[in-house]
């Protein structure tokens, strides 16, 4: 499962999401290879939250993921 | 004075040919004739045998980062210090990642074993098969090293200029026979599979491949995939090529080579792994203990938060913020990976956060800034010094690799 995270200070997105499976913090950059993985996993059926822990679904997701670098 | 060899163009003698003199100094001067005619000598070697140019020393291999391969004596283990690691699913040692098709095959370590290093050596990768396991044909089991484009763009690859590279290892196997691996493009559209044989057990042998450049093929020539040396541990038909010529396939390894996971107990260690540029193996490129480890910090930091800096600041009752700088710039920014328990103080209280309230807010090639939240201990007040603190027993692994 994934969770979008916000900047400490301005709450705002930050560009980065976390992986709750191993505790890690991704940045959204393409040639990130974790980053890779997280976009195959959402593709795949990977549970997505916003920052406030609910789920992201439907056409919700696919506006995301249109959105991603 | 010294004993000389000249080669002379006959522009001054009028004889052209090899031109001896001799003297009782024990020095020999090579000399060469310049389009004047005039003898220039080239190299002098003294009685003590030490030798002197007079220019510039071309050779194909490079005296500067000649070995392509970073951490090739397996000394730098930022993420397990030594550490043995059941089912390796990505890095083990600083640069080199294990890949299996089912995870859990093998166990890999800095040493394992504990067997006596080449002579020059300290360090050794291990990899312990834990089954006696029949690869399908999709299978693979690969220890490799992606090398980033930057590092290889001068060989050349994908052009007519493509350079020819010699890898070469010491490799110490409870088994004999063929071994496979391949060298492949970072996309898996060209691969060039090898062989090398392993004829006595337990025991450190000297291996050298010379491939051929690839004239063909995309090579990547920045901050992506270069290149990928493999070595297989056991690898199915699907990913299994003839040796010695390129493909278009993304071969792994060669066909019929030994598979190590084939075995339970076999055992698999490898050091001094080299590619460099020419068709003759040189001797290992021996580099500084900080340069090796500022080379694998490109790609993987392990930063010591067991102190106290108060680069931080306090946000909250119950959090916190610490930006760190890089020791050098990585690849891309970092993923941050948080296992173990953290603390933080603000000079005068105390909390502690689980490693799922830690992460990275923000990640740059310089700098990343690691969010402690959720703390339990008595509150801060916004706005206070904030550092890491000597109890931190949890780790961050700032991962920029391949």
């Amino acid at each position: 499962m994934y969770k979008l995270q916000l900047d400490a200070i301005s709450k705002q997105s930050n560009s980065m999401v976390f992986r709750d499976v191993d505790n890690t913090s991704i940045p959204m950059i393409v040639d990130n290879t974790d980053y890779q993985q997280f976009v195959r996993d959402i593709k795949s059926g990977a549970q997505l939250n916003d920052a406030e822990g609910n789920p992201i679904t439907g056409s919700d997701l696919t506006t995301f993921m249109e959105t991603l670098p | 004075m010294a004993s000389t060899i000249k080669s002379d163009n006959g522009v001054s003698s009028g004889v052209t040919g090899i031109v001896q003199t001799a003297d009782s100094s024990g020095q020999l001067a090579l000399q060469t004739t310049n389009s004047a005619g005039t003898a220039v000598t080239a190299l002098t070697l003294n009685n003590s045998q030490q030798a002197t140019f007079a220019n510039t020393i071309n050779v194909p291999n490079t005296f500067g980062f000649k070995n392509r391969i970073i951490n090739g004596a397996m000394v730098i283990d930022q993420r397990n210090a030594g550490a043995s690691v059941a089912t390796p699913a990505g890095y083990t040692l600083d640069r080199w990642q294990v890949l299996q098709s089912t995870t859990g095959k093998i166990s890999t370590q800095q040493n394992q074993g504990s067997v006596t290093p080449p002579s020059g050596f300290s360090n050794y990768l291990g990899v312990t098969s834990g089954s006696a396991y029949s690869v399908g044909s999709g299978d693979y089991y690969l220890i490799l090293q992606n090398i980033e484009g930057y590092n290889v763009a001068d060989l050349g690859y994908g052009t007519a200029n493509a350079k020819t590279v010699t890898i070469s290892f010491q490799v110490y196997s409870s088994l004999t026979g063929t071994f496979g691996g391949a060298l492949t493009n970072g996309a898996g559209t060209r691969s060039y599979p090898f062989t090398y044989t392993v004829v006595s057990a337990n025991t450190w042998t000297t291996i050298s491949v010379t491939i051929a450049g690839d004239t063909t093929g995309t090579w990547g020539s920045t901050n992506s995939v270069g290149m990928q040396l493999i070595f297989g541990l056991g690898v199915g038909s699907t990913h299994s090529g003839t040796p010695g010529s390129w493909s278009n396939s993304a071969y792994y390894s060669a066909t019929g080579a030994v598979s190590v996971v084939g075995t339970n107990g076999a055992t698999f260690y490898i050091t001094g792994v080299q590619l460099e540029v020419g068709t003759q193996a040189t001797s290992f490129d021996y580099r500084p203990f900080t340069t090796e480890l500022a080379l694998c910090q490109r790609y993987c930091f392990v930063p010591n938060l067991t102190y106290n800096n108060y680069s931080g600041v306090c946000n909250s009752t119950t959090s916190g913020l610490v930006s760190l700088s890089l020791p050098v710039p990585m690849r891309i920014a970092p993923a941050g990976t948080f296992s173990g328990s953290f603390s933080g103080d603000n000079g005068l209280v105390v909390q502690t956060y689980s490693a799922a309230n830690v992460s990275l807010n923000n990640s740059g090639v310089n700098t990343v800034r690691v969010y402690f939240t959720g703390g339990s201990g008595t509150a801060f007040t916004g706005g206070q010094a904030f550092g890491s603190n000597a109890a931190s027993t949890g780790t961050i692994i700032l991962s920029s690799e391949l």
